[in-house]
Parts: structure tokens; sequence; C-alpha cells
């Protein structure tokens, strides 16, 4: 913190430095927060979560606040590391057990987060995604520790089946005593409510973003002698990637002048290309592989249609880019699809063949009747819709009022876990928390926080990474984005 | 910059005279090779420098003055000293001074052209380095630089300082081998060997080496012919070859011989020290081997061993029919299918019977056998060794067997069961493409694939009973031929003489430098003293290994797990090396 | 020319900083831990045979005994000649190189010396190790084949721990001047920057 100076008079230790705990630390009022982002999914991982960390920590430290990412290590990348603007992340060594996320054990990681928490001073911590581990392991290791906690939830559950009721289990203890949640849409809150049986004025509804600017439509790159379906999603059963094997075959033998086009990869890729094989559809079906997300534009803008079959969504942000690309959208009927678009920009069908075969007719015929808007204007209206920074600024309202609540002392809460999560799991978990916290007091007699030294701010008020290149921080933030997306 | 001055410590008590040596201007050095005292002339010099330089193709030249006060300080040498300059130019030129009776130096350095640019002209900051001119000379430093192909230009540009000065000395040796009491018409000072003991006993073994390596390499040479004659690599026979490791221990020893007695000169180091190590690893190995030789045949220990052998193979052959007989009833409790159980457990008694038959049809041989093949160790441990897995092999024969029945059924069984799995599943493996399809089969086909999918299951704890304990044996004995096969490695591949070099010579073998520094006193220029830093055993052992036949286990413990779990044959570790390469 | 400070190590251990001015163009940076303590090799080497005893009562085998004692001594030899470093050194010598020096409890001393012309950078990097994240100083050598590329990573005061006082004693830097600084900056920006501090050092 000193040190950025860069060789100026030495100057006294500052504050941070002297104080013992974290906890202890006086609750930044200044709107100025030490924000630790933490989540099983990151950037080399490609998705919805992922960006929406990176944009959103972006915008943040634009604003001002310092901001730091723990996630787990991806195969090579360990360590810390560096990205756009000073934006440190951690990639901590922990086992990837099953889809990217770690395994838990509530302790193990413990350590390690602790020393990040209390070299980087961080105030708040900011979890995302219900499928993380690691982000619950944090919500649980902060309210041990005193910190004040976020938590953004990108997914919807069912209640039904056996492991749906598990998970909402666990839900319902992990944000338990966390200070506010997050959803990305009204059906996503109304859900998470349920689920974890919140009191709703503790969630707030902030939206997903895209950046419009790298979604421009481009009319020459596609050829209107044919009609070509975009479909850009994981090929996984949550994305209906069997719905789309139903579709392909009978809208191949009613219009011979329909191409398709998709992108992604994952386990039912298969179901695809056996399709493709039995109808010998090799020249209409191309199947483009896992895409990054900077080749996501040049896909969807040769395309007329936008065919998502997804049977779940939270808040699709695949619609929306496409939108954004002047491309006509189909799509299932299911969770926050509904809010995202108006629907002049929207065919909604529900989730089965034959309907989303009526609705793509039904956009098929629009298109060559020319009742479409011309992708140009569909481009602007949407344009105005979601912007990152409108998402930043809402975010951090969260903060303040975060920053401002009373962190519960550890006995309110043990009695807010017994009496809200049910006798028996609220027993289990209160036990798990003492032991957490007495893991925490050996860590504290082992390692006391003022041996662990205070790293060097690259990003917030004082980060030296905007002194020592004003350029960097100046740059345009549109520029920046679409430098590295 | 820094100009560093390399000063040999030999050179510090002589007397004043002329500095010769290599001037480096990439990295603004100087390296002092030898004092050239008073009184000379300046074109014998000239002469001699031009010589040396023809010799080493190293660029030497004068590079300043060397004055060695003793008594009282003689301003007249100062000013002849200075006055030298203008005769050898050079740029810049030094001047090292040695203050009587005081271990502090002077030094300065001259340039007579201001050098371009704002510096100042005049004096450079100096910094001498002592070196210790017979261990840099003796000593090779690794890794070898990129020398080894520059060897051809005249001096090597852009490596690292250090190789410089390495590289200088080492070529500059023609300068070293003027004798300092010779009468030649220019006295230098430097270092110079105090001569070899027995050095006469040196020079004729020289002598005698040619015509005799000569000899010997085409007697080898009459071998390996004899070797690769046509008759050997007719099918059985060179498959014999193959899997025998004693024939692959004697090529091992021919190719070693014929490096060793070679007429053609090392071209490197790197390659000469290899032909020391070959030598030295042959002579253990032959060593060891005479001592074993000469322990068997004392006391009639052979007829001992030979008496001692039938009876356990006999013994072996005993306690596998009484696992077999194990095997056929309940084993551990478990109940199997009693019908393949009774067949697979006479099947292989029934080879037993065979192979016992053969041991004794064997027996009255075995001590002659014995005795012939006592005779190899001559040819060294290692020789002895490898006859002694490939006996072990042999003898063990019937495990093998049991073991490749046993694994080929169990394989059978196993994919018979996988791919009746899939059908279960409604899949089916596409050969084409790799992958895993689905497919739509008829009621017949799914009738009978099921039925043939519970038989093969219900058959296969008996067949899996029977491979468990078949492998379990079988790498029983491969462990045994490994951990013979890894001593005879080790033998091969240990660089002794390196070692050795390490241990008695540290300063042969250089993994670089160290610097000391000495006392010094406000003004005076830095004095370090640069020292070999010796090359630690782990890189010795690494970088002059000899290459052995590689039977390090080719694969890891998970794919042999693997390959334990689908019943895929095992082999010993040197047959798989062989076949890879 | 001398000076001394004392620093902590990450494990809040004392560390004594020398630094020795030979010459403006040389300069050694010295840290050195304290020596064994008599009373943690007391208590080591009473533990041990106390055990031993209570074994020998146990089973009655004086083998027990002289086996404790041999492994008491070797472990001892073993610890001061392997494993316990009581001093390390860097020499920093101008267009000459840096010269490591690690010397052992038993007074084994082992040298490592950098070539300047190999030397690309000396940076202080971050590194999650064990349960900790640290800073530590390092080298970095270039690539012989790749002017631009790093070849290797040498770090510098790995048992002593150094970076940590410069971290903590803020007030008393003196000849180390952290500032912060990409080493390389890449042109897609989500490849990681390398960020490290410089170690001021006259590079010729």
């Amino acid at each position: 913190m000193a040190c950025s100076g860069g060789g100026g008079p030495s100057q006294p230790p500052s504050p941070a430095l002297s104080s013992v705990s974290p906890g202890s630390l006086p609750t930044c009022r200044s709107c100025s927060h030490n924000i630790c982002m933490v989540s099983d999914f990151f950037y080399p991982n490609m998705g919805g979560v992922e960006s929406h960390i990176y944009q959103l920590s972006q915008c943040l430290i634009e604003r001002g606040h310092k901001v730091i990412i723990v996630t787990h290590a991806y195969g090579n990348r360990k360590g810390i590391r560096y990205l756009t603007n000073g934006l440190k992340v951690y990639y901590l060594p922990l086992k990837v057990m099953y889809n990217q996320s770690t395994a838990t054990t509530l302790f193990h990681s413990l350590p390690l987060l602790r020393y990040i928490f209390v070299r980087e001073r961080v105030t708040i911590i900011h979890s995302h995604s219900s499928f993380s581990a690691m982000a619950h392991d944090a919500l649980f290791h902060a309210k041990t520790m005193g910190l004040q906690t976020v938590f953004t939830d990108h997914s919807l559950f069912g209640f039904a089946d056996v492991s749906s009721v598990l998970t909402n289990k666990l839900l319902t203890v992990s944000l338990c005593d966390t200070n506010h949640i997050i959803c990305v849409s009204y059906t996503s809150k109304e859900n998470t409510v349920l689920r974890a049986a919140l009191n709703p004025e503790i969630v707030s509804v902030i939206p997903n973003a895209v950046d419009p600017t790298d979604f421009t439509p481009d009319p020459f790159r596609r050829h209107d002698s044919v009609i070509t379906i975009v479909v850009v999603s994981r090929l996984v059963y949550r994305k209906g990637t069997d719905l789309l094997s139903g579709i392909i075959p009978e809208l191949c033998q009613k219009y011979p002048d329909l191409n398709f086009v998709i992108g992604g990869e994952g386990p039912k890729r298969i179901i695809l290309e056996e399709v493709r094989e039995r109808y010998q559809l090799h020249d209409r079906v191309r199947l483009l592989g896992a895409l990054e997300h900077k080749d996501v534009r040049n896909v969807l803008v040769q395309g007329h249609i936008f065919l998502n079959t997804s049977l779940t969504e939270a808040f699709c942000m695949a619609i929306v880019e496409a939108a954004s690309c002047g491309l006509q959208v189909v799509s299932t009927r299911v969770g926050g699809i509904p809010e995202v678009l108006p629907e002049s920009l929207i065919i909604l069908c529900e989730p089965s063949v034959k309907s989303l075969c009526e609705g793509l007719e039904k956009a098929i015929s629009q298109l060559k009747s020319g009742a479409l808007p011309p992708p140009e204007s569909i481009h602007n209206i949407v344009k105005t819709f979601y912007t990152w920074r409108n998402v930043a600024e809402r975010t951090e309202k969260v903060y303040d009022r975060v920053a401002g609540e009373a962190v519960l002392p550890m006995d309110k809460r043990l009695d807010r876990l017994i009496s809200h999560c049910g006798p028996v799991t609220g027993c289990i978990f209160a036990l798990l928390a003492v032991f957490n916290f007495l893991f925490l007091v050996f860590l504290r007699w082992m390692t006391p926080d003022s041996i662990i030294d205070v790293a060097i701010d690259a990003t917030g008020p004082k980060g030296a990474w905007t002194r020592q290149y004003p350029s960097h921080a100046n740059g345009d933030e549109n520029n920046e984005e679409s430098e590295t997306r | 910059m820094v100009l560093k001055a390399f000063f040999p410590t030999c050179c510090a008590s002589a007397d004043s005279g002329l500095l010769v040596g290599r001037w480096v201007p990439e990295q603004s050095s100087a390296v002092v090779l030898a004092v050239v005292h008073f009184p000379f002339i300046p074109i014998q010099v000239k002469e001699l420098l031009a010589q040396v330089q023809q010799a080493g193709r190293v660029g030497l030249a004068v590079l300043g003055t060397w004055c060695h006060r003793r008594q009282e300080p003689e301003e007249s040498l100062g000013h002849f000293l200075e006055g030298l300059g203008a005769i050898f130019s050079h740029e810049p030129w030094l001047q090292l001074c040695r203050e009587p009776g005081s271990k502090l130096w002077s030094c300065k350095a001259t340039r007579w052209q201001a050098p371009p640019g704002p510096a100042a002209p005049g004096e450079d900051q100096i910094m001498l380095i002592f070196y210790d001119q017979r261990k840099v000379l003796l000593s090779q430093l690794h890794p070898p630089a990129v020398l080894l192909d520059r060897q051809a230009g005249d001096a090597p540009a852009s490596v690292g300082d250090l190789a410089a000065v390495f590289d200088t000395v080492a070529r500059s040796e023609p300068l070293f081998q003027s004798d300092r009491f010779g009468e030649g018409p220019v006295r230098l000072s430097h270092w110079q060997s105090e001569g070899v003991e027995a050095s006469i006993l040196v020079e004729l073994a020289k002598w005698a080496a040619g015509p005799v390596c000569l000899l010997l390499a085409s007697l080898l040479s009459l071998i390996s012919a004899a070797s690769a004659c046509r008759v050997f690599r007719l099918w059985p026979l060179s498959f014999i070859w193959s899997k025998l490791s004693t024939c692959e221990q004697l090529r091992r020893r021919l190719e070693q011989l014929t490096l060793i007695f070679s007429t053609q000169k090392a071209r490197s180091p790197a390659q000469l020290m290899r032909k020391a190590n070959t030598l030295v690893s042959v002579l253990l190995d032959v060593t060891l081997g005479l001592l074993l030789l000469s322990w068997l045949h004392r006391k009639d220990r052979i007829g001992q061993l030979a008496d001692a052998l039938i009876p356990v193979a006999d013994h072996v052959a005993e306690e596998l029919q009484d696992l077999l007989q194990w095997l056929m009833g309940a084993p551990a409790g478990l109940k199997m299918n009693r019908a393949l159980d009774q067949v697979l457990g006479r099947f292989f008694l029934y080879h037993i019977h065979l192979w016992i038959s053969y041991i004794h049809l064997m027996a009255p041989f075995i001590e002659h056998i014995l005795w012939h093949v006592g005779l190899s160790a001559c040819l060294g441990l290692t020789v002895a060794l490898s006859i002694l897995s490939d006996t072990i092999a042999l003898l063990t024969f019937h495990i093998y067997c049991f073991y490749v029945y046993g694994a080929r059924l169990y394989c059978l069984k196993i994919c018979g069961l996988s791919s009746l799995w899939r059908l279960f599943r409604g899949k089916k493996w596409n050969v084409l493409r790799q992958r895993v399809d689905s497919c739509s089969y008829d009621l017949d086909q799914l009738f009978i694939g099921t039925l043939l999918f519970t038989m093969l299951v219900f058959l296969l704890p008996t067949t899996a009973l029977y491979y468990l304990v078949f492998t379990l044996l079988r790498l029983l004995v491969v462990t045994v031929q490994g951990l013979i096969h890894l001593l005879a490695d080790l033998i091969n591949s240990l660089p002794l003489y390196s070692l050795g070099l390490r241990l008695c010579r540290p300063y042969r073998l250089a993994a670089g430098v160290k610097f000391r520094v000495l006392e010094r006193e406000a003004g005076r220029p830095l004095r370090l003293l640069m020292q070999i830093n010796p090359l630690p055993y782990s890189r010795v052992l690494n970088t002059y290994r000899l290459p052995s036949c590689g039977c390090h286990p080719q694969h890891s413990w998970g794919s042999l797990c693997r390959k334990l779990f689908f019943g895929e044959l095992i082999y010993p570790w040197r047959q798989r090396g062989d076949k890879q390469d | 020319m001398e000076d001394e400070q004392s620093f902590s190590d990450i494990c809040g251990g004392r560390l004594a900083l020398q630094r020795r001015y030979y010459s403006p163009s040389c300069r050694e940076f010295c840290l050195s831990c304290p020596r064994i303590s008599f009373r943690s090799l007391t208590a080591v080497t009473c533990t041990v045979w106390l055990a031993a005893y209570g074994l020998f009562t146990l089973c009655e085998n004086s083998m027990i005994l002289s086996a404790a004692i041999f492994i008491t001594l070797l472990g001892l030899l073993g610890y001061l000649h392997f494993v316990k470093i009581d001093q390390e050194t860097l020499l920093i010598i101008d267009s000459l190189g840096i010269q490591m020096t690690s010397s052992y409890a038993s007074g084994k001393e082992s040298t490592t010396f950098i070539e300047m012309g190999k030397v690309k950078d000396v940076v202080i990097n971050e590194a999650i190790y064990m349960q900790k994240v640290i800073y530590y100083l390092c080298i970095l050598l270039k690539d012989p084949v790749d002017p631009q590329g790093i070849s290797q990573v040498v770090p510098l005061f790995q048992f002593t721990g150094w970076a940590v006082g410069l971290q903590r004693d803020s007030s008393q830097r003196g000849a180390v001047r952290p500032e912060l600084l990409p080493l390389r900056p890449h042109p897609c920006r989500l490849d990681p920057l390398v960020v490290g501090e410089r170690l001021q050092m006259q590079q010729p």
C-alpha cells in the first residue's frame, strides 16, 4: 500500500498495517470498497457467469473500487495473474470435482481464503453462481471472519426431484446469513426466494448485460439466397439439444433452402451428428464445435434467425446478443426469457418440437415476406437495454447498503442458523460453523494477522496500476472490452 | 562500462614486463595470459604472438605493461613503460603496478583516442579478477557453450563472458608449452606443468596403443560381421535372439569394445569422456565377472548348484500343482462354476506334467551346461546377470504359459461383456468413426445378446480367479527379472570415470565460477578472485550417464493397472524397450 | 561500508539483513537467520531418547537405545548439512553478474553465479506457497533462442525469505525501491501480465 508511492519519502505505515483483524476495520463509508469476487467459474472457462464477473469487475474498477477475483486453478493457469487494468485473479490450487466445480469440505479452503482476505484487506465478499462450491465456501468463511457478503444467483432450479431438494437445502443454509442477494431476472428472484426461504427485501434484481459494440449487425456477411438458422449454446441437456435434434430434420424436409449453423460443444453433440448422418444433411447443418467468445459475433451475423431451445434459463444472454446482431429470435418460453426482450423482437414458443417448429415457420414466413425490421434498427433498439455500466452502478448501490449493515455476532448467527434452517440441518451446520470458527482461531494463532503482509493494490483508489500507467486506466472502456472479448 | 582485467595468479610475482593476452571488446574485458620480461626485442615478441595466433586461432596482442616494484620506486622504469604504449599500440592501454610490500595494486587504463560521445577520455574504471591459469585451462565448462560448432571460426563472438575467458585460455595452450628455463628469444612468465611422472611409460603406452587398437578393432569387426551373417537372420533364430537378454547384453558389450578400440580420435571432450567412462565400466564389469568366476569354480560350487536346481524346479511345479488343486475345489470358500473350473484345472495340470518330464529329461546335462555358461562370466558380470535372467525366464516358462492362457481368456470375456453391454443399452461401436453410436436392434438379436451376456457374467468369476492367481505369479517373476536388469543397467551406465574425476580433481568439471571479494582500500580498483565452481554429483551423473538399454518401466502404474484389469499381456521391461526401439 | 537491519520472515521469525558496499559497482546483500538454538536441540534429543527408553522398558532390547543414539546423531548431521541454512548472500557485480551463496549450518556452501548477459530482469513476484500467498524475489533468465522470452525463473533467498521483510518494514526501505510495473505488455489483455517490482540495479 505505502510502497506504491514509488520511492518517495518514506511514509509512516498506513493504519491498515497496524490493525490486527479485518473484522475490526472501520467500515468504509466513502463508497469505495475492497471487493473480492469468488466463483469457481472464470476465464479461461467460458460462459455467462465468467463474462459477468469480468465485466462487472472492470466497471467497478473504473468506478474506483478495488476488486480481486478468486477462482480455482485451470490446468496450467494457477497462481496469481493480472488482467486488464490490474484486475488481480487468484487461481487457487484446489481439486476440481465435477463440471469445473471444486470439491467442498467446508474447511480445507479456509487457510488460503483467509490469507487472501486479510492480505487484500477485503471488506465485501461477492460470490457468484449457486453451482459453485467455492462460492458457498467463501460465504461461510466470510461470515466466520465477520465480513459482509453478497451473492449473485445466475441459474434456476426445480423443486421436485431429490437432487434439487438437497441443493435447495444447502442453498438455504448458505444464504441464511448472507447480507444481500442479487438475481438476474424477476423469475430468478422468485425462484431463489422460494428455494432458499429468504426475505424478499434483501433480494435485488440486476439483469445481465451485453456489450452492444461487440455485437453489431453485418448484413453483407449473410447470403440472402438461403435462410440460415443459428444456434449458439453448449450442447447439453439443459440447453434443449434433444429438442434441436427433433427440429432439424422436420424443417429441413419442409424448406429446401434452409441451413443450420450450430456453435458449441458438449456431450449431446453426438445426437446432432447422428441426425445429420441419418438424414444426409452434411451440407446444410454445420457443426462448428466450441466457439471462443470473440468468434460468436462472426457466427451470429451469418444467420437470419436465432434459435434458443433452453429448457431452463434465468436470463438468456445469448438471445440479447443475437438480437443485438439484428437476428430474429425464436425461443422457448421458460424462466426469465420473457422478461428479457420486448414482444416485437422475439417469438416465444412452448418447449416442444411442434411448438418450436411453428414458431420457426412463422419467422421464416415473415422473413420471406419481408415483414422483419432491418438488422440495424433492431440493433439500435437493443443497444439501449442492457449495459455493464448500469449493472455496475446498481451493484454499487447494493454494496453501499451492505457496508452499512452490522455483521451478526457468532451467537446470533448460530441462533439464526438453527431457527432458519430447520432443527436437524440447522444444528448440524451450527456445529460446523463452530468448528470453522475454532479452526479460524487456530489459524490466527499459527499465523497472526499482523504477520500477513499487505498486498500492493493494483486497482482501487490508491491503485499503483492507474498511477503508473494512466494511459491504461483512461483508455476508452468500450475499447478495452472489445479487445478482451 | 567497467573494464575487467583477468589476471593469472601465477604471474603475480613475475618481474616487470609486458602483458600479453586477448582483448574481448564485447564484454570490455582483457584476459591476461602471460608476462613478457625485459629485455626483449619488439619484433620477436610480435613473431611469437603471431605463431601462437596461428596455432590456436585466437587473437593475441600486447595489452599493456606490468610493473613489479621490488625495492625502491624506479621512476625511470615507469616512464619507460608508458613509452612502450607507443610501440605496441593497443586500445585501451593497461598499466598494472604492484607496490612493494603491500598487497594492493594500482591499475590504470588509458585510451589514446577519445571515444566518441560525451564520455570523458582517459581512464576507465577497472576491476581486477584473479584466476588460476592451470585450473581454468584444464577445466571444462558445463553445459558446453555453443563453441563446438564455432570451432572453425576464429573467435566466439557473442557467447557469455566467462565462456570467452575459458575459451581464450584453452586456445592459447601453445603459449604455455614454452619452457620457463628454455633459452628462447623471449622470456615469458606463465603457468607451466611440473612434468608428468613416469612419462616414459606413458609415452610407451601411447606408442603401443595405436597398433594394438588397430588389431583389436579388426578382430571386433570380424566378430560383428560374423554375427551379422544371414544365417542368424532366419525367422526362428532372429525371434529367439530378440527375446534373450543375453544376446542383447553381448551386442552391447561388442559395441562398447568397438567404441573403446576405435582408432579414430575423440573429436570433443564429451566423446573423450564417454570413451573413458565406457572403458572404466567395462573394466569394472570384467573384474567383477572374474571374481564371480573364481568363486564359482572353487570347491565345485557348480556341481552343488546343478544338484540344487532340479529339486527347486520340482518343488515349484509341486507347489503349482497344489495351487491348482486348491483352485479346482472351492478356493477361499468361493463357489465357482464347477464344469469350467474342472476343465481349466485339468488343462493346466497336464501342462505341468509335461513340464516336469521335460526337466527330468534335461537333468543329466545341466551340470555341463552350467559349467560352460559359468565361463561366460569372464565377459563381465552383466553378461552373467543376463544369463541368470534368461535362465529364470526359461525355468518359469510354464508360469508364463498359464498367464497367457488366463489373460487371453479373461480378455475375451471382458471384450464380449463390454460389447454386449452396449447392445443392452441400444448402442454399438462405430469402427469407422471410433465412437459409440445408437442403434436399434431386433428382438432376436436382443434376446440372444442378453442370453450370452448373462452366461458370460456368471462364468466371469471363475476365469477371473484363474487370471488373478497366475497374474500374481507372473508379476513376481517379472519383478525379479526387472531387478536383475536394473542391476545390470546400473553397472553399464554408471559414469565411473567422471565421478572419480569429480572426486579427485573437482576443477576439471566446472559448473561455472564463483567470485570472492578480496580486501580493498578506497581509491584502489576492486579485486576479485575467480574460483571454479565444481559440478554437483547429480549433474555429473545426468550429463555423463552412458546410454542404457532403456529398461525403465515404460508405462506408469496407472496404465499398468488398467492393462491388468483389461487382461492385456504384460512383458518384462526389457522386451518392451526393444519393441519401441 | 556496512549496515544491518532486522526484518521478519513469512512465519514471523527474525532475519538480519546486512548490506556491504565494496565499490559503486559491487554490492553484497546478506540475509541471516538465527542459528540453531541449544534449547530446541536439547528438546528434540531428549524427546527421542525418552521415547527410545520407553520402548526399551517395553521390549527389553538394548538395540533400541543404541539405534536411538545413532538416529539422533545422523539426523542432526543431516539436518545441519542439508537442511538448515544459516545465511544467504547475494553478490551483485556490475557488468559481470549476480552470485548467490547459501551457507548451511555445517559450513557447506553452495554457490551459483549468473552472468549479467543472461539476466533479463530482477522482479518481486507473488505466488501461492503452501497455504500462504507470498512475495518473493526472483531473477528472470533470458531465453537464448528467443530474446524476448524467459527461460527460467530463479528464486532468490528462497530459504530465508526476504521480500516479506521489504513489504512490512516499509519505513526502512533503502537501496531497494519497489515500483509496480508490467514486464510483458501483451496485446491480448486477458493473458497474464507478470507484475512485479524491479530491484533497482545499475544495469550496464
